[in-house]
């Protein structure tokens, strides 16, 4: 008969972590020695006993994970707190809230103002141009023909000393602002407000507006996003 | 070309989990959220650098824990001196054999739990992934950046620990 199971061979066991050329003449021991049959009885009850006693924990907020071509969003749903946005290759962590009602502030500040947009086109190949040596990048101006969404026209925005330019796009009766940055600082969400991101073309759009998140997605594929 | 399982796939079903290892580790619901949220980030990050066929449990978890032990609960939990890790100098078949370990069946929960929770952080992580998440000591060892033999004398001081508060509570 071999010699009484080692502390740790009596763990082992317990953890299910005895190799299988071990396990025969370890359980014949155990079969024959009260002592070590207890002790490893001990700690498979004490195993128990721990899976039993701890509580589980559960998020209360439920992860969503949404795959688009090259793109992939990773946000706690349902709650304004935290939003992460990965795009592309670089991610951007959306800190809490404050910059999200920034930018759906300045949306309703620009539509509320007299003169919304300096630019007055409807007319792409007049837009595009006009932001040339106004911001320091090129701004894609799609054709929305055929889609729902008309352009309206443009403007140049200053957000966190950024420049970016600004496109003010209706859909029926809404309008919409749609932001177009070099690159991002973290943005947040706001309850009030649908705001979708994405990157193409090496910037980033963010476009803000009082319709529904599946108009931002028609618009944001007519940039290309 | 093949390619392996996506992130989505490997990642999402292990939410739950991580939260409630992520809770057990900071204690606070929040701080929790956020650990998850930026094991995400990273984890997202960094698949191109994972290997597709190894673990990828063991791979997310031992993100966490390093986003844990770097931030700033984790750093103020985390003991400056190494635990010792020598494995003998236990006489713990002797021990074990008490008559005193049959009473966990019976144990009162909530000592059970205050004593796992006053554990120092090394050991009270390898209880919570061998016994609640149910890794195996390989599994452990990949997520601790540990040997195996550490896993398995790291295991028997935690529970020889929980035995002993035990005892001292009743
Ligand atoms: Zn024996």
């Amino acid at each position: 008969m071999m010699q009484d199971l080692t502390a740790e061979e009596v763990e082992r066991y317990a953890d299910g972590e005895i190799a299988p050329e071990s396990l025969p003449e370890i359980e014949a021991h155990l079969r024959d020695c009260s002592r070590c049959a207890n002790a490893v009885l001990g700690v498979m009850q004490m195993k128990r006993a721990v899976r039993a006693a701890m509580p589980r924990f559960t998020p209360k907020r439920p992860l969503v994970l949404r795959k688009r071509a090259s793109q992939t969003f990773v946000w706690f749903a349902a709650a304004a707190a935290l939003i992460v946005i990965a795009i592309g290759s670089e991610m951007l962590v959306l800190s809490r809230n404050t910059s999200a009602r920034e930018l759906a502030d300045l949306h309703s500040t620009i539509l509320a103002s007299a003169n919304p947009i300096d630019v007055v086109s409807t007319d792409r190949h007049t837009v595009k141009p006009w932001f040339e040596g106004r911001v320091p990048f090129a701004v894609n101006v799609p054709d929305l023909s055929a889609t729902p969404f008309r352009l309206i026209g443009g403007r140049v925005v200053f957000w966190h000393g950024r420049p970016g330019a600004y496109l003010l796009v209706s859909k029926g009766a809404h309008k919409i602002s749609l932001f177009v940055f070099e690159s991002l600082p973290s943005l947040g969400s706001t309850p009030q407000m649908t705001i979708d991101e994405w990157r193409a073309n090496g910037l980033t759009y963010v476009a803000v507006g009082d319709v529904s998140r599946d108009d931002l997605e028609a618009l944001r594929r007519a940039y290309g996003g | 070309m093949t390619e392996g399982p996506t992130f989505e796939a490997l990642a999402l079903p292990l939410f739950e989990p991580l939260y409630n290892y992520a809770r057990w580790l900071a204690r606070d619901a929040e701080e929790a959220e956020d650990l998850v949220q930026e094991t995400y980030l990273k984890a997202f990050r960094g698949f191109g650098s994972f290997t597709a066929g190894t673990n990828f449990r063991a791979w997310i978890y031992r993100i966490l824990r390093n986003t844990f032990l770097t931030s700033r609960s984790g750093l103020r939990g985390t003991p400056q001196v190494s635990i010792d890790d020598d494995p003998d100098r236990f006489e713990g078949l002797a021990e074990a054999a008490t008559p005193e370990t049959i009473f966990f069946s019976r144990a009162n929960a909530a000592a059970l739990q205050a004593a796992i929770e006053a554990l120092p952080l090394p050991f009270r992580e390898v209880i919570l992934l061998s016994d609640v998440e149910n890794f195996s000591y390989k599994e452990i060892a990949e997520t601790l950046s540990i040997p195996v033999g550490t896993v398995t004398s790291r295991l028997l001081r935690a529970r020889a620990k929980v035995r002993e508060a035990l005892r001292g509570s009743k």
